[in-house]
């Protein structure tokens, strides 16, 4: 691999509590690309190969070689030493040398922007979306806002609608994804705090999925994308393996 | 009547595109929506859509978990078997 400047296409965004919310510029740059390329393992090449466009392809190497580099920095470790598994739901974990580590970390990735949020513990998960119209928007209302989201979005109109869609979406998906358990989990049971419905931009919760637990959840959105993270608070040591942690690893190392 | 494969691509035709370029689906549907790009806000409205279609039980998850277009045209055929 050639000599890497850290940084070249992704920059700090947020900090978020005990987290860190990277930025990974997606926009098509081919010299960027062949250099993400470098960082990619052999699965990753067969998995970038498998995308049907270039949008995909490139938000993947892109992203994936932004989290490699930050990770090696982070877990003081060499490319070649890191490695990626997926728990039963398919969120992502990182290896050193094949066993997981304590660190978490997640992705998203949406048209021309990416975030990557990173925490020394602690479950967590990130989404972005640009503000893209959606042909399916009125059914993606209908299934995966509640009752109250979905009256608050009924009296709204236009772009401010699509903005508070967007919004409540990356809320819950942050959350979902934070809990590891994909799409298994109902969008619409997932309820956004009512302080963030009415505008307030952070607020800590609990899901009745996961009991005794606490999230923070921030409302990253900006002019340019909706985004939001969410991540466990005051994390209870656990054992159970497919959350990148080693077995017996306390969370809060 | 139209086969559940060509309802299947019908409604892929209709309700996906990755950066607005409509997804392909070969006639054999031996295509994995992931790997055309799909993001997961389309997983939820496409599976909702497939409900709708076919009247069979569908999550998201279940959508996400076919390999490819033709386990999903297996599972929804031998549902109304």
């Amino acid at each position: 691999m050639g000599a890497w400047r850290d940084g070249d296409w992704w920059c700090p965004f947020k900090l978020v509590g005990e987290a860190t919310v990277i930025h990974v510029d997606l926009t098509p740059d081919a010299a960027r690309e062949a250099k993400a390329m470098g960082w990619l393992d052999g699965s990753e090449h067969s998995r970038w190969r498998r995308f049907q466009f270039a949008g995909p392809r490139r938000r993947f190497s892109l992203c994936r070689a932004a989290l490699r580099a930050i990770l090696c920095r982070r877990l003081g470790c060499e490319n070649g030493q890191l490695g990626f598994e997926t728990s039963r739901h398919g969120k992502p974990f990182a290896t050193v040398n094949g066993l997981p580590v304590p660190d978490s970390f997640n992705v998203s990735h949406s048209g021309d922007h990416g975030l990557i949020a990173f925490a020394p513990a602690g479950r967590l998960g990130v989404d972005i979306e640009e503000r893209v119209a959606h042909r399916n928007l009125d059914l993606l209302v209908e299934t995966v806002l509640g009752e109250q989201e979905q009256a608050l979005l009924a009296r709204t109109h236009g772009d401010t609608r699509t903005h508070l869609f967007f919004k409540l979406w990356t809320m819950k998906e942050a959350l979902i994804k934070a809990q590891g358990m994909g799409m298994a989990l109902d969008p619409s049971r997932v309820q956004i705090p009512p302080a963030m419905l009415g505008g307030t931009t952070q607020s800590t919760l609990q899901s009745p999925e996961i009991p005794g637990v606490r999230w923070r959840l921030d409302d990253l959105g900006n002019e340019q994308f909706a985004a939001a993270v969410a991540h466990e608070l005051c994390a209870a040591p656990r054992v159970s393996r497919g959350n990148g942690r080693a077995p017996g690893t306390p969370a809060n190392l | 009547m139209a086969s559940t494969a060509e309802r299947i691509q019908k409604l892929v035709a209709e309700n996906l595109e990755v950066d607005g370029q409509p997804v392909s689906v070969p006639d054999d549907l031996n295509a994995n929506l992931s790997d055309a790009g799909v993001p997961s806000m389309d997983f939820v409205a496409f599976a909702k859509v497939i409900v709708a279609e076919f009247d069979v039980p569908l999550t998201p998850d279940d959508c996400a978990g076919f390999s490819t277009l033709k386990d999903l045209a297996a599972y929804i055929d031998g549902q109304a078997a």
